[in-house]
């Protein structure tokens, strides 16, 4: 289970008031307001059919779509399965003038590269 | 703040508040060490009432240290442990209160920084154990030595956090310790001793000045009490300002930037793991005997006295012609106040204000022009007044353009001038080395060169290999032709570190350019310029920021929960209209448990803390908080160079739902995980001679359940509630040894009880005043009108230690003599053993003393003994003398035959000078400095100063 992509939260986000509303309530106090629209859009996709509040598949549904958004925006990487499931998720949501982000590991990969060369030279 | 650049700005610029320890060492017998009685004077002419230990700054030294090898396992941290604590204790001797404090949970505001070093923490240390595997395989494979790997786990420095079992079994350790050391040693008789492990909440150095604000709200409180308190933070010196106490001294390790540090594989010094070729171990020395001296030397402790640095920001400070009358103790605090400006645990420093391009000078001038205009200070009692922060802020502001700019220029000359020195380097390379039996042989390397055979010969087949070499290929030659210019023809590869070393990775803020202030809004926070909105939330959270800040200094943690919700700080322009932002926090808030800020702080990868049920939170596809683990995330390196001097970009961690997701697995934790995870309080122990003693057996025996006072003439003054503690050390009962290799107390005699500060109302304001009754301190300052007031034309003799009035130290020609002998000895065991020491004696007059860097002339006796084991004899008969005139045996076994100290003659060398009275001492005599450097250097050099001075 979980709240997987089910077929039907593919389509363009149900704009039901129920949903608006509930979506209203997650924003971040300190999300800018261009990353609150996608993750808005993130979640209005794939929330279906409203679950009862405070339910686990909402939970994971907030979750997901800040593994998404933090993804996106500030650059983090997850496990691959996460990642899978959160792309799968957003899939059709077209996010223009995303910042460009060097994570850590490349940061060091590139360091490292470096030293192996100069040690060659 | 960059705690060392803070600390190298405060002491470059007021170089008196330094004073170098005066350590005695433990004398040793037939190799049997006889304990140092703490209990006589102390060697540094000071006595202190209180030592406040700031544990975290010692257990991460004991258990990872940077500069040997790694203690094995966990008993042998704890050992090391109490051996640091030890010493500390040696040096400073508090007479009335020892307090221990560990750090508990932390307020949110320090969430933030907790997590970004957790998470790196943890990568740093897999990587680091990959390589030492990577390289090690190769060097096996090779053939090449190693010493067998060690079962050992690799220590996982994210341990140290409240709620770890390490962190527990910590606290447990120290309980022993202190019972220990109550029972036994002479020093700690009459001592109270509080520990406030890692269950109490709160930073250990905040625990700290908790006790000592609330201590001195209440009327028992001696005004005049000397504290000390040890630790390395920077904000040490800010928390101790801000107490407004006027003994306040901070002990520290001196800060010695790279040192070197033994390879992690084969434990040898000398190279980097990535170096590390798996050689066996050369003998040091001819029969080893310098095995484990010479590298190492100890890390040595420096005081910070605030006294002195209060003199001098008087200096700085004090403003005539205010328009209000000047108060020297508010103009303090907002000093501490702008130096948060800076940097602090709490907050991203303003990008224009950078310690190393003076910030806190500018700041100093800023303040000293607006306060005219202001009408009064920027806070009062760790209360902030926004409207005159404006003032300063915009007037920052208005300066941030040309700071930029000029930070651009500095940077630019900066690389061009490194630039220059590469070439100028590479161009003074001698155009021509000689090679084989001609090759050039550092001096004092233990093989001396072979005699040379056959010179003709030689030089014939060196001249046909030259000519050889040049007819066949005229430019493959890649030495450079003498007069400097590359040899023709451009078949030289770059090497890469002769290109402009690495990469600099691509600034797209440019401060320097026009835009910026766009450029940095949207490259940092991802939004445009124009919304005007999200800056202005920006700001408000950094007004409120500071706010909490001073308040966390000054009257304690204002709230558990609020904390700065952006990884970058505003511009100081952009504080307009701040006066009337409201800058109150909600009261009530509570602190995390111990193991639900091991969630917020760790990643995944230290999840192996954490109970199985909570640690798949972290992990699971399926957890509802997994967004908050991510395995990689993005640093900015923000202008700077190292990956771990960047920004780290981790989201934050939502409260709320950490909170939801846990409820789910509260109920799996067993009772033992549910005892880690309360909160806990303090404990007093005291020893049976202390006064206290028998009240609390008293309260034992009666079974008292009610808090009781602690009746203030029973404990220097020192007040709190007293309640039984379950796990208490009682007299008579064994204390049992949590540690293998001590044993257990058989005869306890001290005695444990659960202690709580006292207690004011919740809107009570500690006043940030010097107390009633408070003597200030004598001063330590040239007085600015030396030369004019009648001094009878003594020139101005500065203060180097605590006491005005000691006597420096002179040697007469005799004492040279031997000196020189035992010097000398000893470079002829330095030369034998390939040693590394450089050693230059200088004599001079005192008035032309070289200045030892910055501190100034160090004299003798201010050095720390046993720097290395060279310089044993000479100090060893140092100490001596000021300190406590006896004569100690045998100190030096392993360095020969010549036992310096049998010497009669020497022997009457010492009597004389303690005399202190000869008539000689008026007279200007030669004085003696010895500095010491570990640079690779030949020992005959030395030697041949040493001539040179005599």
């Amino acid at each position: 289970p979980g709240p997987g992509p089910a077929p039907s939260a593919r389509r363009p986000a149900p704009s039901g008031p129920p949903q608006a509303a509930w979506a209203e309530t997650l924003r971040g106090a300190c999300e800018p307001e261009h990353h609150w629209r996608y993750r808005r859009e993130f979640l209005l996709r794939n929330v279906g059919e409203l679950p009862a509040a405070g339910s686990a598949q909402l939970q994971r549904l907030v979750s997901l779509s800040m593994v998404w958004a933090n993804h996106v925006f500030l650059g983090c990487r997850y496990p691959p399965q996460v990642m899978e499931k959160a792309l799968e998720m957003a899939e059709g949501i077209q996010v223009t003038d995303a910042p460009v982000r060097t994570t850590r590991d490349e940061l060091v990969a590139k360091v490292k590269k470096r030293g192996i060369s100069s040690s060659n030279g | 703040m960059g705690v060392p650049a803070f600390f190298r700005w405060l002491s470059r610029k007021y170089p008196s508040i330094i004073v170098n320890c005066v350590e005695e060492k433990a004398k040793e017998c037939n190799g049997v060490k006889v304990p140092i009685d703490t209990s006589k004077p102390n060697p540094n002419e000071v006595e202190f009432d209180n030592l406040y230990l700031d544990m975290n700054g010692i257990i991460h030294p004991c258990t990872h240290p940077e500069d040997k090898p790694a203690p094995k396992n966990e008993d042998e941290m704890m050992v090391a442990i109490f051996e640091y604590i030890d010493r500390i204790f040696n040096i400073v001797r508090p007479r009335r209160l020892l307090y221990m404090a560990i750090d508990g949970v932390a307020p949110r505001a320090k969430m933030n920084q907790q997590r970004s070093r957790r998470f790196r923490a943890s990568k740093e240390g897999m990587e680091a154990a990959e390589e030492k595997q990577k390289i090690r395989q190769e060097i096996l494979a090779k053939g090449g030595f190693l010493p067998p790997e060690e079962v050992k786990e690799r220590f996982d420095s994210n341990c140290i956090t409240p709620g770890t079992e390490f962190m527990d079994n910590l606290a447990k350790c120290l309980r022993y310790y202190i019972a220990d050391r109550l029972n036994s040693d002479p020093g700690w008789q009459n001592l109270t001793v509080i520990l406030s492990d890692a269950s109490a909440p709160g930073e250990g150095e905040h625990k700290i000045m908790d006790y000592i604000r609330r201590q001195r709200a209440q009327p028992n409180h001696d005004p005049n009490t000397h504290h000390c308190l040890c630790g390395a933070d920077a904000d040490l010196i800010m928390l101790g300002l801000a107490t407004h106490e006027p003994n306040f001294t901070i002990i520290r390790e001196e800060f010695k930037p790279n040192k070197p540090k033994p390879c992690a594989l084969c434990n040898q010094m000398g190279h980097e793991v990535k170096d590390c070729q798996g050689l066996p171990r050369e003998k040091q020395g001819k029969h080893d005997q310098f095995a484990d001296t010479l590298p190492i030397s100890e890390q040595e402790f420096i005081f910070i006295r605030l006294c002195v640095l209060r003199e001098y920001l008087e200096r700085e400070l004090t403003m005539a012609s205010l328009p209000f009358t000047f108060d020297f103790e508010r103009s303090v605090d907002d000093w501490v106040f702008m130096c948060f400006f800076v940097g602090n645990d709490f907050l991203p420093h303003l990008p224009s204000l950078e310690i190393r391009e003076g910030a806190i000078d500018r700041l100093v001038n800023i303040y000293k022009n607006v306060v005219h205009k202001t009408g009064g200070y920027l806070t009062e009692s760790g209360f902030v007044n926004l409207q005159r922060v404006q003032m300063i802020m915009l007037a920052v502001g208005e300066v941030e353009d040309s700071i930029f700019k000029k930070r651009k220029d500095d940077d630019d000359n900066f690389k061009r001038r490194q630039k220059e020195k590469r070439k100028r380097l590479k161009r003074d390379q001698p155009s021509f080395i000689p090679g084989g039996q001609f090759s050039p042989q550092a001096l004092g390397n233990r093989s001396s060169p072979q005699a040379i055979c056959n010179p003709r010969q030689a030089a014939f087949e060196m001249r046909m290999h030259d000519r050889q070499n040049s007819t066949t290929s005229p430019f493959s030659n890649t030495n450079m032709p003498p007069n400097g210019s590359p040899s023709p023809g451009g078949g030289i590869k770059r090497k890469p570190e002769d290109s402009d070393s690495e990469p600099e990775p691509e600034d797209n803020i440019r401060l320097w350019e026009t835009g910026w202030k766009q450029r940095y809004y949207k490259n940092k926070f991802d939004v445009d310029a124009s919304d005007e909105k999200f800056r202005r939330k920006v700001v408000q959270s950094y007004v409120e920021g500071l706010c909490w800040v001073l308040r966390y200094y000054y009257q304690g943690c204002a709230s558990w929960n609020w904390y700065y919700p952006f990884h970058y700080a505003p511009f100081a322009s952009d504080f307009e209209g701040i006066a009337d932002m409201p800058s109150d926090f909600e009261k009530g808030s509570k602190p995390f448990k111990p193991l639900e800020q091991l969630m917020g702080v760790f990643p995944a990868a230290s999840g192996n803390f954490l109970p199985p049920t909570w640690r798949k939170l972290m992990t699971d596809p399926e957890s509802s908080i997994i967004d908050f683990y991510p395995e990689d995330f993005a640093i900015d390196l923000n202008g700077k160079k190292y990956a771990w001097q960047g920004v780290a970009l981790l989201p934050f961690v939502d409260e709320r739902r950490l909170r939801a997701a846990l409820e789910e697995v509260y109920p799996d934790l067993t009772p033992e995980e549910s005892r880690r995870n309360s909160l806990g309080g303090d404990v007093l122990f005291v020893g049976k001679h202390h006064p206290l003693c028998d009240f609390i057996v008293e309260q034992y025996k009666t079974k008292n359940t009610e808090p009781v006072d602690i009746p203030p003439e029973l404990c220097h003054g020192i007040q709190g509630k007293l309640t039984l503690n379950d796990n208490a050390v009682l007299p008579d009962q064994v204390v049992e040894s949590p540690v293998p290799m001590l044993r257990d107390l058989t005869q306890n005699s001290a005695v444990s009880i659960s202690f709580k500060d006292p207690q004011f109302a919740e809107d009570f304001v500690f006043k940030a005043t010097v107390l009633p009754g408070a003597k200030k301190p004598a001063p330590v300052l040239k007085p600015g009108d030396w030369e004019k007031t009648n001094n009878d034309g003594r020139p101005w003799r500065p203060q180097l230690g605590f006491n005005r009035d000691r006597k420096p130290v002179h040697l007469d020609q005799s004492a040279f003599r031997t000196l020189g002998t035992a010097l000398e000895f000893d470079l002829l065991s330095l030369s034998l053993s390939l040693s590394l020491s450089y050693l230059a004696i200088l004599f001079c007059p005192p008035d032309l003393r070289p200045q030892e860097s910055w501190r100034g002339p160090t004299p003798l006796f201010q050095q720390t003994p046993q720097r290395t084991a060279g310089a044993t004899p000479l100090l060893a008969w140092n100490r001596m003398l000021q300190s406590q005139n006896q004569f100690q045996p045998a100190q030096y076994q392993g360095l020969g035959p010549m036992g310096y100290p049998q010497r009669p003659e020497d022997r009457m060398d010492r009597g004389r000078q303690v005399g202190k009275q000869g008539p000689r001492w008026g007279e200007p005599q030669p004085t003696l400095q010895v500095t010491w450097a570990a640079v690779h250097e030949n020992a005959t050099e030395g030697k041949m100063l040493l001539e040179r001075s005599r």
